[in-house]
């Protein structure tokens, strides 16, 4: 049992953390903690909470890390390397247009915008190794 | 005199269906009646109804009082371009087109006669699930019907039309047909958006949960989606158009202007030089095919795998292929599943199979090897060897390793393999290959980067091209890209009286 303080929009949160072996420690889909009881100190949830399930929002990544959930992401179809981004940012697309190639199987995939819109953000650089499901670019 | 006007009201009152009400608030969702979608599909006055004046014997939650007229669907026969189809379309101005005993049984009697006449069957689906005041005996006409699809299934070809709700066991008897075919708006699911949100907690609307949209890309429920009513239908027609009647009958034949010796020099450009770039697949399809008609099945869903129908010389045939462009044409669960099921289409119904190869191989990856892709990989074999239609196969660039025999290779029992030039056809690619072979090599070397470089360059003279399958026979000709629809037509021809017999036995064991 580890005791974690975490902080959620200035308030502070005691949260003990059970290790549990196995398959049980799967991560369970659940509110991680009762943000709307801040009275309750301790949240010691029962069935194997994952360590990562309460991020704090202050540590959140660099900006374009992760989509704003606002408009629809594009993800990786298949793992492989971003060879060539077409687009940043700002730039206005329309549903078909070329967004970035992503080489994989010796192919040079082109990822199309599967909507019209504007690029709200682009997740990922040339280079970059991505793995299938991995967000590439947001488009709203 | 009385007799027969009492008949004739007695047919108008089945005619109005669930009254003028009713009937204008599925006009202002955008939606036919049953009638109408009926009239929409068949050829001009050619539908003959059967079983107008069945009614339900319910009498429990006061049914008893309930009129239904026509029992909430309508059935009987027509033609499509001529030939005989037989039809069930639920009426959801009745009682919501909520399935009954007697709904069912009107359902099964037209099942009963497709399959004994040997023509096709298409169910338009528009209901709200089962009567529930008829208890168990719903459940038995679900079952009933379901039945019949199974047995039917390989004999007639069956049709689902999703045009409305189609909810909890009502999506089994599309599931068991051939091809399921779902308008925009329509829906299928097996547990609704209430039951999923109290039971799990998601959230979801009808449409996120069990749309058209969901069907046709993500599930692959749905082969065809169209945004209206008469597309929908129009699409039956096209379908029908393609496929034969019944197990024993060949394709039927449409007459073409288009010259079964036509050359095309566009598909010389069609396919880049480079190995590394993606082109469409489809473009070479509708390019070979008849009057460049393809009809695509299943487009959104698994799309780096493409099926489809065509006609070559005016015979049907069924068309499969990697797509270059999606996923770099690699072969995976759904490419398999999707291919699997239409190879066994047309097996089936005696159509021919068209084949035409690009693909790196199999989607390497934990999620697919979790999920079976074993399994579901082995299908695609297990349907093309099973397959004894004329098989012809063209190999437009890459073909490797298992990827390769998967897709109609000559051992498999292709019955022509036809190669382009600038086909690779091997066990892996160059640079895999170079670095297995030549280890030893490329680590001792001064240079080991170019002296890769070279293994790398001199594997892909010796093996990545298609000669060297030419010189073992497994391909039969390399044929330049010009020629492909007077090779394939010319080919079909020859192989159009194929026997190949099967070993008796009660059913194969395809993995599941």
């Amino acid at each position: 049992m580890k005791t974690y303080k975490i902080h959620v929009n200035g308030v502070a949160y005691e949260v003990q953390v059970e290790e549990v072996g196995g398959e049980a420690a799967a991560p369970v889909a659940r509110p991680p903690v009762q943000v709307s009881a801040p009275a309750a100190p301790q949240v010691a949830a029962k069935p194997a909470p994952a360590p990562q399930a309460a991020p704090a929002p202050q540590a959140a990544p660099a900006p374009q890390a992760a989509p704003s959930g606002q408009g629809e992401v594009v993800n990786a179809p298949i793992p492989g390397t971003i060879l060539d981004i077409k687009v940043q940012p700002g730039t206005t697309v329309n549903s078909g247009d070329l967004l970035l190639i992503l080489e994989a199987m010796k192919m040079e995939n082109e990822i199309t915008a599967p909507k019209a819109g504007t690029i709200k953000g682009v997740f990922v650089t040339k280079g970059q190794s991505v793995n299938s499901g991995d967000a590439l670019v947001e488009i709203e | 005199m009385d007799k027969l006007n009492e008949l004739m009201q007695r047919r108008a009152v089945v005619e109005q269906g669930g009254g003028e009400r009713r009937i204008q608030r599925q006009h202002s969702a955008g939606k036919k009646t049953a009638r109408e979608r009926i009239d929409y599909l068949f050829d001009a006055d050619s539908f003959i109804e059967i079983d107008a004046f069945v009614t339900h014997r319910c009498t429990a939650f006061g049914m008893e009082n309930t009129e239904a007229p026509g029992e909430g669907v309508v059935t009987g026969y027509g033609t499509i371009d001529g030939r005989l189809v037989y039809v069930a379309a639920q009426d959801f101005t009745v009682i919501g087109g909520s399935l009954g005993e007697m709904h069912a049984a009107k359902i099964c009697k037209v099942m009963d006669l497709a399959v004994k006449m040997g023509a096709p069957f298409v169910s338009i689906n528009d209901s709200g699930g089962a009567r529930i005041q008829e208890g168990v005996d719903s459940l038995q006409g679900y079952g009933d019907i379901f039945y019949r699809n199974s047995l039917a299934s390989g004999v007639i070809p069956q049709i689902s039309v999703i045009m409305g709700p189609c909810a909890g066991g009502a999506v089994y008897s599309p599931a068991l047909t051939d091809f399921i075919l779902m308008t925009k708006y329509a829906n299928m699911f097996i547990t609704g958006p209430q039951v999923v949100q109290s039971v799990t907690g998601e959230e979801v609307t009808a449409d996120t949960l069990g749309g058209s949209s969901v069907h046709a890309s993500k599930s692959g429920v749905a082969h065809f989606v169209g945004d209206s009513d008469e597309e929908t239908l129009d699409m039956v027609r096209i379908l029908v158009g393609f496929i034969p009647s019944n197990n024993l009958e060949t394709t039927p034949v449409y007459i073409t202007e288009d010259s079964p010796v036509r050359t095309d020099e566009i598909l010389r450009e069609i396919i880049p030089e480079s190995p590394n770039r993606p082109y469409d697949m489809r473009d070479i399809m509708r390019t070979v095919v008849d009057d460049n008609n393809f009809f695509e099945v299943h487009k959104d869903f698994a799309a780096n795998m493409i099926t489809g129908f065509g006609r070559l010389n005016g015979r049907s045939v069924g068309i499969v292929g990697n797509q270059p462009k999606v996923m770099a044409g690699c072969l995976d669960i759904n490419a398999s599943d999707k291919a699997s099921r239409f190879i066994r289409f047309c097996d089936s119904f005696n159509i021919p199979l068209v084949t035409f190869t690009d693909t790196p191989g199999y989607l390497p990856g934990v999620d697919q090897e979790h999920n079976g892709v074993i399994r579901h990989g082995a299908k695609l074999l297990y349907a093309y060897s099973e397959a004894n239609v004329p098989k012809l196969t063209v190999i437009t660039r890459k073909a490797y390793g298992g990827a390769y025999i998967a897709m109609c290779s000559r051992h498999l029992g292709a019955d022509m393999v036809y190669a382009l030039p600038n086909a690779e056809i091997a066990v892996m690619g160059p640079e895999g290959a170079a670095n297995i072979i030549f280890r030893n090599e490329i680590r001792d070397a001064d240079d080991p980067m170019q002296k890769r470089q070279e293994k790398i360059d001199e594997y892909r003279n010796q093996f990545a091209n298609p000669y060297v399958a030419a010189g073992r026979g497994f391909v039969d000709d390399v044929i330049d890209p010009a020629l492909i629809r007077p090779t394939l037509i010319n080919a079909l021809e020859m192989c159009i009286t194929k026997r190949e017999g099967r070993p008796a036995k009660k059913h194969g064991n395809i993995p599941l």
